[in-house]
């Protein structure tokens, strides 16, 4: 009975099988097979991930300017990028995302998942599929007809408004903005992890909150106190995924841009920042380093929100 | 050995002893609060999808200054004339951008499903030296942005002469590390070790054990990297936009940005905000077809990537 | 050591090729990777040698046919590799990876040295563009030089005047301004009538707009020679500059203009629905606008000269324009550059292009043709505004220069004049800040600023 959710690993008794028991025949041959399996992606993740990825950091190891020629400057850009205040500062946006969008996604995510898991009506299903349908919509496309939306005199902000006799912000100010695209990014992708979340709920044993029933809990205690610890660890996966995702923030904005020029600026987050150095200014080296120090970023968050999570998720 | 998707009767009985028990502990009222809750999530998420719908049956001067404001239908009713638009704008480039959709997001996806299977099931069964290396590298390799990777793609597929061509687009999308990922996670659970070992006993090779054994336990995972590869394909952007040159070559979303570009464009730019409205509107409709009407093979296989 | 790489990454990826292409067994079209494979248009001539071209321009397909027909020993195989940045992203792509690049390219001026520093143009005057010279309008042909070397042929310009609404303009009782200062008597007296609508738009993202704005005040933002890389002048906070900004921003804060991004679904809305009673428009705003507007039937649409800073001494100015350039990559530039002059220089080229795709053109021999001249528009009402407005606009520009970092620059500048609008600073503060930051740039890119 054993579902992905469930704790009972399966390490043991992998192990066992693939140490104890066989013997030195069988193991070359899987050492053989194993690598047969793993050759057509392996040769593919070559060549299209690694090999670019080798050259890309080759290229952030030199600098060229567009008055003088290229040269080596070993890690001077990455010296340069994280003294760069426009890096900074763009990480500082990214890190502001991370701490208000991924809450805000989870928490639509969870509470509509935990709504749906308590519900069997014809209503319910239907919802569940409204609420996921966003993510069948390309992410660009989404985009632009947020644009079109937000827009105070093409879009439908202020009749929606006035219904309620409210005035409309304008949702691309400057200060508005960044709510603008936490909205965005929580409309495509909360239906996404909802799903995620609900299927993870769906592969609990009932049994298991039938016996808090008999005791009287309320709905709300056994989502909180068992449901939820029970799907910990598929959270800390969505949650990993949206938080490399937002830390490499990069469409929504960069769409958005094209109505909010001012409001967002080229360098609003680290990887627009690099993609407007090497397409729009010409700067392949640096923008190349910028890459890679956000890489570097990312990977640590990773894994320092890992290694706090690590119970839950069940990671060594 | 139950699996997330194969549990008809698990769920029913699930379902009859959930409500029962619901029913002792409470009123059993049809929940009106919940429902409440989840008909403004509805309105929310379908909202903008409406407005595309109502945008997509209005010409360029109903976009812009028609009477119905821009959550109703206009005077001017151009459902059928848009497309018919569609159809007449560069000898109908649309249709032939949604056919390259369609070829990359399946080949792509098909593709890096096969690759993504069997290594996750070679990651998975196999203790080969250097698995432990590689499959790290490969998480690892996430992290750094995409961006970073567009000019050495570039001179990667122009030193084979692959550039503006539709390799370009099938070969990088082959890669699946997250595929590679779940495949690897749920082969671990829902391909036993024993029955692997008692097909070998009885004289099986590791490829009609693989075939015969492990692909059908698979099959719902299948399904679902095949839909999120169909889908991340799909989504595809910046590197066909990088990559491809001839507009007959596009994906859908890279030719409506570019047909965006033109509208905004001042010198040489031409309105065509109906077609970009009415465009958008057809290209998400296949993919919410196929959500739709695949919906119970993919909605218990998102949540196998849970962190073992 | 990039050939070595290259090498070994070639190989991988054949291998790559070979596996995944042959498991599909498809042999599908589209996969020779022969450049010839992706025109367009079809090719008349099939023994020619064939020029690649790069190009935005609507209705051009017909302009290629009408090349191919009419010439037998070059045949241009035609590619939309999408509008402007689209399409520079992938030539600076190519420029990098130093193939895929096409051998004739259209860009717009305002460019032109943003490629040159890259050694990416070829030099047009080795193959007689200087021959050509007296066929165009002396300010675009400035625009597509530096110094001496001519980088690119000019297709069309932008030269500017003020477009209106008369209907707006007559129930406010407001009578067509000729200088900036009955432009903003005129601002006030709209406003007071209490139409709802404003003057017009003054955009923080207007980038070639703004300056040239600030360029008909005497501002002259750049000095730069192509023959001299190295070495640039920056005086964007010169005083000419500063006053026109200066203008604007009494405007803004008055209230009396709108703030908008241009070219944005808004701004499409507002220029259509009466919020803005005038559009400050380049020559090719007209067709622009007529793509939008059967909106409002009861609009009255006039033109007129851009007002000017002393109606004494008038000066003219252009808002964007694009050329055709030869790149470094092409194979043949001598063929190359024989295509770039002559697929708009003539008048069968030039009077498609004029007629089907609405540019104003810069080629003489149609530019200063009576036809042309007396040119009637039935948006505007049947007004020829050629001969009213735009003809004399472009006799006027005596043409600009650009700095070969424009985009960085006009990026700039939007942020400058974005902040001075959200009332952070006053003019004159975002031109200083604006200086300082491309001097600082200029020189962390290795220039010697004069």
């Amino acid at each position: 009975m054993a579902t992905t959710t469930a704790p009972t690993s399966s390490h043991p008794a992998e192990a066992t099988n693939q140490v104890k028991h066989r013997p030195d025949r069988n193991y070359r041959r899987k050492q053989r097979w194993g690598w047969l399996f793993v050759a057509p992606f392996a040769l593919i993740f070559l060549t299209f991930l690694i090999l670019p990825l080798v050259y890309a950091f080759r290229m952030s190891l030199f600098t060229s300017t567009l008055a003088t020629g290229n040269k080596f400057v070993g890690g001077d850009n990455y010296i340069k990028a994280f003294s760069d205040p426009i890096f900074l500062q763009g990480l500082g946006t990214v890190a502001k995302f991370a701490l208000i969008m991924i809450p805000a996604q989870m928490l639509v995510a969870l509470v509509a998942a935990l709504v749906l898991d308590n519900l069997a009506t014809w209503a319910s299903k239907f919802s569940r599929l409204m609420i996921f349908i966003p993510y069948a919509v390309p992410v660009v496309i989404g985009a632009l007809m947020w644009g079109f939306l937000y827009s105070p005199r093409f879009g439908p902000a202020s009749s929606i408004f006035g219904i309620f006799g409210l005035t409309a912000p304008d949702f691309l100010a400057q200060d508005n903005i960044f709510g603008s695209l936490v909205n965005i990014v929580t409309w495509q992708w909360a239906g996404y992890y909802m799903i995620i979340i609900y299927a993870a709920l769906r592969g609990i044993d009932p049994g298991i909150y039938e016996a808090a029933v008999l005791d009287g809990a309320s709905d709300r205690q056994i989502a909180l106190r068992i449901k939820v610890p029970m799907i910990s660890s598929s959270l800390v996966m969505v949650v990993i995924f949206a938080l490399i995702g937002t830390l490499q923030f990069f469409t929504e904005p960069q769409v958005l841009r094209g109505v909010a020029q001012g409001a967002i600026p080229v360098s609003y987050t680290p990887n627009m920042y690099a993609f407007t150095l090497a397409f729009s200014y010409s700067q392949f080296n640096y923008a190349s380093a910028i890459s890679f120090a956000l890489g570097i970023v990312v990977f640590v968050f990773s894994f320092i929100f890992l290694f706090l999570t690590r119970k839950q998720s069940g990671l060594k | 050995m139950a699996l997330v998707t194969d549990t008809p009767q698990r769920r029913d009985g699930r379902r009859a002893r959930g409500s029962a028990a619901r029913n002792r502990a409470r009123n059993g009222g049809p929940r009106i609060g919940s429902h409440i809750f989840l008909l403004m999530l509805v309105i929310y998420f379908v909202t903008p999808l409406w407005w595309l719908t109502v945008a997509s049956t209005k010409d360029t001067a109903g976009l812009f200054g028609g009477s119905g404001g821009p959550l109703w239908f206009d005077d001017g009713f151009h459902f059928f004339s848009n497309p018919q638009g569609l159809f007449e704008r560069q000898d109908g480039i649309y249709w032939r951008w949604l056919g390259n959709s369609f070829l990359y997001a399946i080949s792509g996806g098909v593709g890096a499903t096969v690759l993504a299977v069997l290594a996750g099931y070679g990651f998975a069964k196999y203790n080969f030296r250097g698995r432990g290396a590689f499959f790290g590298i490969l998480l690892g390799a996430v992290m750094v942005p995409l961006t970073a990777l567009v000019i050495p793609t570039f001179v990667l597929l122009s030193s084979v002469g692959l550039v503006n061509t539709i390799w370009a687009v099938i070969l990088p999308s082959l890669l699946s590390p997250f595929g590679v990922y779940l495949m690897r996670v749920f082969a671990q659970e829902a391909v036993p070790d024993e029955l692997l070992d008692a097909a070998r006993i009885d004289g099986a090779g590791e490829i009609r054990t693989f075939f015969q054994i492990a692909l059908p336990l698979l099959r719902p995972a299948i399904v679902t990297v095949l839909l999120l590869s169909v889908v991340g394909t799909w989504n595809n952007f910046f590197l066909p936009l990088a990559v491809l040159s001839d507009p007959l070559l596009l994906p859908v979303t890279v030719g409506l940005n570019g047909w965006q570009a033109l509208s905004n464009a001042g010198s040489g730019g031409e309105a065509l905000w109906n077609l970009i409205t009415t465009g958008a509107f057809i290209s998400i409709i296949p993919l919410i077809i196929a959500f739709l009407s695949l919906q119970k093979y993919w909605q218990g296989g998102l949540s196998l990537g849970s962190l073992k | 050591m990039k050939a070595k790489f290259l090498a070994s990454a070639g190989i991988v990826a054949a291998t790559a090729v070979a596996l995944t292409g042959c498991s599909g067994g498809s042999g599908s079209g589209g996969g020779g990777g022969s450049e010839a494979a992706s025109c367009t248009n079809t090719i008349v001539n099939a023994e020619a040698p064939q020029v690649t071209v790069w190009a935005w321009y609507p209705a051009f397909n017909e302009v290629v046919d009408q090349f191919n027909n009419a010439n037998d020993d070059v045949q241009i195989c035609w590619t939309n590799a999408g509008q402007g940045n689209d399409e520079y992203t992938k030539f600076s792509t190519s420029i990098e990876s130093g193939s895929g690049a096409p051998d004739v390219i259209q860009l717009e001026s305002e460019v032109l040295s943003s490629f040159t520093i890259r050694d990416s143009l070829v030099d047009l005057t080795e193959f007689g563009a200087n021959d050509v010279k007296a066929d165009y309008a002396e300010g675009a042909w400035e625009d597509a030089s530096s110094g001496d070397a001519v980088y690119a042929i000019p297709v069309d310009g932008g030269p500017m005047g003020m477009i209106y609404r008369q209907d707006l303009f007559d129930a406010a009782g407001i009578a067509v301004p000729t200088t900036w200062e009955e432009f903003e008597a005129a601002a006030r007296k709209l406003k007071e009538s209490g139409s709802g609508a404003v003057i017009g738009d003054f955009p923080t993202n207007g980038r070639a707009f703004n300056q040239a704005l600030f360029a008909q005040a005497g501002s002259v933002p750049f000095e730069y020679d192509s023959a001299n890389p190295q070495e640039i002048g920056i005086n964007v906070n010169d005083d000419g500059a500063k006053k026109v900004l200066e203008y604007w921003d009494g405007l803004v804060k008055d209230g009396l203009v709108a703030t908008d991004d241009a070219f944005t679904a808004d701004y499409n809305t507002k220029l259509v629905d009466g919020s803005y009673a005038v559009y400050l428009a380049a020559a090719w705003g007209p067709g622009y606008l007529q793509g939008l507007s059967d909106a409002d039937p009861t609009a009255v649409w006039r033109a007129a000269p851009l007002p000017q800073w002393d109606a004494a001494n008038p000066v003219q100015v252009n808002w964007g324009g694009s050329t055709f350039a030869v790149t470094e990559q092409a194979k043949d530039k001598e063929l190359a550059a024989k295509v770039a002059m002559g697929i708009f220089g003539n008048e069968e080229g030039m009077n498609l292009g004029v007629d089907k795709g609405a540019l104003f053109p810069s080629y003489a021999p149609v530019l200063d043709s009576p036809e042309f001249a007396d040119k009637e528009y039935e948006f505007f009402g049947g007004q020829q505004i050629n001969k009213d407005v735009f003809l004399d606009a472009a006799a006027g520009y005596e043409g600009a220069t650009f700095s070969p970092f424009q985009n960085y620059a006009y990026d700039q500048l939007t942020e400058q004049i974005y902040a001075m609008v959200q009332g952070e600073k006053d003019a004159s503060q975002a031109l200083d800040d604006l200086q300082a930051s491309l001097e600082q740039y200029a020189t962390e890119q290795g220039f010697t600023i004069k």
